[in-house]
């Protein structure tokens, strides 16, 4: 008489646990009745741990592209459908999700993800399986130098530190400036980017410091920028931190003028910060102040019917990021409708010509800006499709430029 | 156990120790004039911080040898439940602080009656999976209620920064400060005058002889969880008008706090006040002196050599490190 | 009982490998036949990533189950077996991934003794944070130590691994090369287990004074299986490295330290089935937990919509499982497994005795 192992039980489970969790991975899959072909587009993008404050609106804003371009007849005819997937802020998953896009869910192009290190696992085989990849994370080494198959939507750290550079130098007409950084990805490669770029715009770095994340205070390092020539201070990370390094500042007394980075283009900061707050300027798009867009263009009729809309459906402001995922669906959506006139109608838009596509982009208006792209240039946007914001009376207006 | 730390005129090594630092100290305000003074001053601030979550790690410790590891998220949620209350339902500053408080402490019982209690004699490894479960499940719960946004506490009496030798401090710290020797003083009170805080000792120092005089680990146990997360909330809360929590600032707090005890000696108040402080305002004077990016590592190399070097923390006995 | 609860390895571990290897290795061929519509690849890139996972985690089952130690910071010995052949795949265009994965071993496996010998002293809670601290202090390094690992950035483009020619760039051929590895390793942890080693490791974990004092070198024991953990989870990395072909700090936090130690301690501890139990188990819930809406009507949408609610299902599990199941799934499938068989026996018994009351 053979009595069941308790080990051998363990085997059973393996296999148990590996039947259920594909039967899992495989639900989910609807088939969808109609006459014309479901166009499905991938998308991840982190929507919980690390990255999720950017990934949330990333989503909400695709959620209601897809619906309008739905309600307006869809592509050709042919509903859009957005298969979101969440990365957890994790490299590792990011791939995963892009692989279970293409293979499992058949998907010929994908939008993501919100974080660099994700995005940057994703171009690799974005690359290598000749899919067309459209990221929304901000450093400029996405796009430069420039890969076939990956674009992006949101400005290049380049891009955003020279729109801050150039407004220090002709504005403020300053010479000497203080870094104050976060310790993470995006603090420091706007840092390098700074010191790289600050020589072409007639400024020097006499101070550089950098804080983590999560710091509660920054006051040792704002004594000792306090104690060079800096004449402005940049300061160059996301989160709470910007908000407690204004309230340092004010705390200290220090007086020179606070520039920040697109990371605090958001109403926390404002609130968090309260009276600190004034006074500060930053580069981002025009979405949040949408008055700094000529009226009756164009873009300030996109800019304002997205804020409404928006609103409408979430209850919360927009904010820079949800733009850049609307971009995205956007120019997504655009393409494939220009390969349909390009090519005829198709049960499945392939990867290459959707690719093809969205390089022929020329001049679409979005939220962030104009989107143009070509062989050589796979960023979309321009350093004046940014503007400099200035908070006033805890509002944001538009810093005047010459 | 909390308050039987070896008697601070025989323990040498903590007289030299504080004698070097006391030394650093002065030596960074000479050197350095009103930045270091500065240093030293925001120091005390984040340090009492830390001092209050080392003394929630502390309570649990002494009681159950158990360390928590959502002790941090217990401050960030009485950071956002005094957000949820004060900021958006506008109800007065005091009441919001006793009623986040209470919730706070609240979650801490039930979670020892439903899942410490069950798991009394488990391996150690078991009991940490369980508070890791615990913190992933508060920070999920977070998320799900206040978004991942940072959250605004108004500070309870103002903005205007205080000036004290060209160093400049905001009103909320001495709050900080004020609830830092608050709890001390509570606790110091609760454990050696009244008779359920003696009773806790007796059961940390000896159980079994304990429960003979009728004082049973259960109750200590669900004491020290309600008060480490009273505590917790507590300190959440007083400092989120400086530093505004979000659904996920409960790590960084709870490993800085963490640093803190262990330096001080895990299951210690004094050792956590001490070692916070000499924390807070060390790391400060790090990121004062050094090249910028070493300030970081500083916690985590102190835990360490804290571990390698004397595990007991300044002001534990080496009784205390058993499995 | 205890026949069903020891940890001891014997021959019906090999027969159970055996079984295990076979299912696991055709899983590209059946996967095809499960219902529901689902590519059989789907499986393959998830199992990918779960045999990478099991090379830190069967190695850590051995530290922690049969040695009785803790370690909260693995990742960072899967980071350092990562970074250590993509930094040099990447810089040495000629060097082989294959010594790549090699070195990435010994690499790990040294800073595991270096790091081993002092914090190995301190034991519970106190190891736990050390280990920790350690975990925090590497991912740092990581991030700041921008001339060796580019810092924050990361390291793009890493070659396929590649022995003598042979190329793996696809998951299928991944997939048989990670899963071979950790059927080697599982067949390697049965042996050790029944040997004198393993009879150490055992006397060790119940007791570390009484095998002291029967003279066993407790400290080399520790240590020795310490590094072997390190350089596994090694292994682990450097798998990894050239799967994703891209390593950055954000791929070894701490919370991937946790995913190690709960898929040890949820698997089972001190059962050799422990570890591939866990992973699995872990790797394979999350499709379940997103699919629960599916197959259970009732969930509200403003519950599945929220991603977040996997997290707080993931987090109640945990404290769930180990209130209801302390030491893992192995013993409570032992247990129930026993519980079952006795109670069959108990049918049996009581119609074997009606059989003779009716035949009288």
């Amino acid at each position: 008489m053979h009595k069941k192992s308790g080990f051998g039980s363990a085997a059973l489970l393996i296999c148990l646990i590996m039947v259920v969790g594909i039967m899992a991975a495989g639900c989910g899959k609807k088939k969808v009745s109609g006459s014309k072909s479901v166009y499905k587009i991938g998308v991840v993008l982190s929507l919980s741990q690390a990255q999720a404050a950017l990934g949330v609106p990333e989503q909400n804003a695709l959620k209601l592209l897809e619906k309008k371009v739905n309600d307006e007849g869809g592509i050709e005819g042919h509903r859009v459908q957005f298969l979101i997937e969440d990365d957890e802020s994790l490299p590792a998953k990011s791939k995963e999700k892009f692989t279970k896009l293409v293979n499992q869910e058949g998907v010929t192009a994908v939008i993501g993800t919100s974080f660099s290190g994700g995005t940057a696992a994703m171009t690799e085989d974005a690359e290598k399986n000749k899919i067309p990849l459209i990221g929304l994370s901000a450093t400029t080494s996405l796009t430069h130098p420039v890969k076939k198959w990956t674009f992006r939507t949101p400005p290049t750290t380049q891009m955003v530190v020279e729109r801050a550079l150039g407004y220090i130098q002709k504005n403020l007409k300053l010479k000497k400036i203080g870094v104050l950084y976060d310790s993470g990805l995006f603090g420091t490669e706007g840092y390098e980017t700074v010191k790289a770029t600050a020589g072409k715009y007639g400024l020097e770095v006499v101070a550089a410091e950098s804080y983590g994340t999560n710091d509660p205070d920054m006051t040792a390092q704002l004594t000792k920028i306090k104690s060079t020539p800096a004449q402005a201070l940049i300061v160059w990370g996301t989160g709470p931190a910007p908000s407690i390094i204004a309230k340092n500042v004010q705390q200290l007394a220090m007086t020179i003028p606070y520039i920040g980075s697109h990371g605090i283009a958001n109403q926390t900061f404002i609130n968090l910060a309260g009276d600190a707050a004034n006074g500060v300027v930053f580069p981002a798009g025009r979405v949040l102040v949408p008055s700094s867009i000529p009226a009756d263009s164009d873009w300030r009729k996109t800019v304002d019917e997205f804020a409404k809309s928006y609103k409408e459906a979430y209850k919360t402001e927009v904010n820079t990021f949800a733009g850049h995922g609307w971009d995205a669906g956007l120019i997504m959506t655009e393409a494939m409708k220009a390969a349909i006139k390009a090519n005829g109608d198709q049960e499945k838009l392939s990867a290459s010509v959707i690719r093809d596509q969205i390089e022929k982009t020329k001049d679409l208006t979005g939220i962030a800006g104009t989107f143009t792209y070509s062989p050589s240039n796979h960023d979309g946007l321009k350093i004046d499709d940014l503007i400099m914001i200035k908070i006033e009376n805890g509002a944001w207006t538009e810093a005047k430029s010459s | 156990m909390a308050l039987d730390s070896n008697k601070w005129a025989e323990n040498k090594l903590l007289w030299s120790a504080l004698a070097i630092f006391a030394l650093v100290v002065v030596l960074t305000v000479s050197l350095n004039g009103s930045k270091g003074l500065q240093w030293i001053l925001s120091g005390l601030v984040v340090g009492s911080i830390y001092s209050l979550i080392a003394m929630g790690f502390s309570v649990i410790y002494s009681s159950t040898r158990v360390i928590n590891f959502a002790q941090g998220e217990f401050s960030m949620l009485g950071g956002m439940l005094m957000y949820t209350f004060a900021t958006k339902a506008h109800v007065s500053i005091w009441l919001s602080f006793v009623l986040s408080v209470l919730v706070v402490a609240l979650i801490g019982a039930a979670f020892e009656q439903t899942a410490i209690y069950k798991l009394r004699g488990s391996s150690v490894i078991t009991v940490i999976i369980v508070t890791i479960g615990f913190s992933i499940f508060l920070k999920a719960i977070a998320k799900w209620i206040w978004g991942t946004d940072p959250v605004k506490i108004a500070p309870f009496t103002g903005e205007k920064a205080i000036t004290i030798f060209k160093a400049a401090i905001v009103p909320q710290s001495f709050w900080v400060f004020g609830l830092t020797v608050l709890a001390v003083a509570a606790l110091f009170l609760f454990f050696s005058r009244t008779l359920v805080g003696k009773g806790m000792r007796a059961a940390a120092a000896n159980s079994d002889a304990a429960s003979l005089v009728g004082v049973s680990t259960n109750t200590t146990s669900l004491i020290a969880w309600t008060l480490a997360a009273g505590l917790g909330a507590a300190a959440g809360i007083i400092i989120g008008p400086i530093t505004p929590p979000s659904f996920s600032s409960g790590l960084m707090l709870g490993l800085k706090g963490f640093s803190a005890a262990v330096l001080g000696g895990l299951g210690n108040i004094q050792g956590a006040v001490v070692g916070g402080l000499m924390l807070g305002v060390l790391e400060n004077i790090i990121a004062g002196v050094l090249p910028t990016g070493y300030k970081e590592a500083f916690a985590f190399l102190v835990l360490i050599l804290v571990l390698l070097i004397r595990p007991q923390g300044l002001l534990g006995k080496p009784e205390d490190v058993k499995v | 009982m205890e026949r069903y609860l020891k940890p001891a390895g014997n021959k019906r571990d090999y027969r159970v490998l055996l079984i295990v290897s076979l299912v696991i290795l055709t899983v590209p061929l059946w996967a095809r036949l499960i219902p529901g519509e689902v590519l059989h690849m789907d499986i393959v890139n998830i199992m990918v990533l779960t045999g990478i996972y099991a090379c830190a985690v069967l190695g850590l089952n051995l530290l922690v189950g049969y040695a009785g130690q803790i370690s909260l910071g693995h990742a960072a010995f899967f980071g350092i077996g990562a970074y250590t052949t993509a930094i040099l795949t990447t810089r040495l265009h000629w060097f082989p991934s294959w010594l790549g994965i090699l070195l990435a071993m010994v690499v790990a496996g040294v800073i595991g003794y270096l790091v081993g010998v002092p914090v190995l002293r301190l034991k519970g809670n106190y190891l736990a944070m050390a280990t920790l601290g350690l975990g925090a202090i590497a991912s740092i390094l990581f991030s700041q130590v921008k001339w060796l690992t580019n810092g924050n950035e990361g390291i793009m483009g890493i070659r396929y691994l590649s022995i003598f020619g042979f190329k793996f760039d696809s998951d299928i051929k991944f997939y048989f090369a990670v899963w071979v590895l950790v059927l080697l390793i599982m067949l390697f942890s049965i042996n050790t287990v029944r040997s004198r080693v393993g009879r150490a490791l055992r006397a060790l974990h119940s007791s570390e004074v009484a095998a002291d004092a029967m003279g066993v070198n407790t400290g080399s024991v520790k240590t020795r299986v310490f590094v072997l953990s390190a350089a596994l989870a090694g292994l682990g990395g450097a798998l990894f490295a050239h799967y994703e072909q891209f390593v950055s700090p954000e791929s070894f936090v701490f919370s991937i330290s946790i995913l190690f130690i709960t898929m040890v301690v949820v698997g089972g501890m001190g059962n050799i089935w422990g570890g591939l139990v866990g992973v699995l188990f872990l790797s394979f819930l999350p499709p379940v937990i997103q699919a629960l809406p599916q197959w259970i009507p009732g969930i509200p949408s403003s519950v599945t919509n929220f991603s977040n609610y996997e997290l707080v299902l993931y987090g109640l599990l945990l404290i769930v499982f180990m209130i209801f199941m302390p030491r893992g799934i192995a013993y409570g499938l032992a247990r129930g497994a026993q519980m079952a068989s006795r109670g069959a026996k108990h049918v049996g018994e009581r119609l074997q005795a009606r059989k003779y009351e009716e035949h009288k």
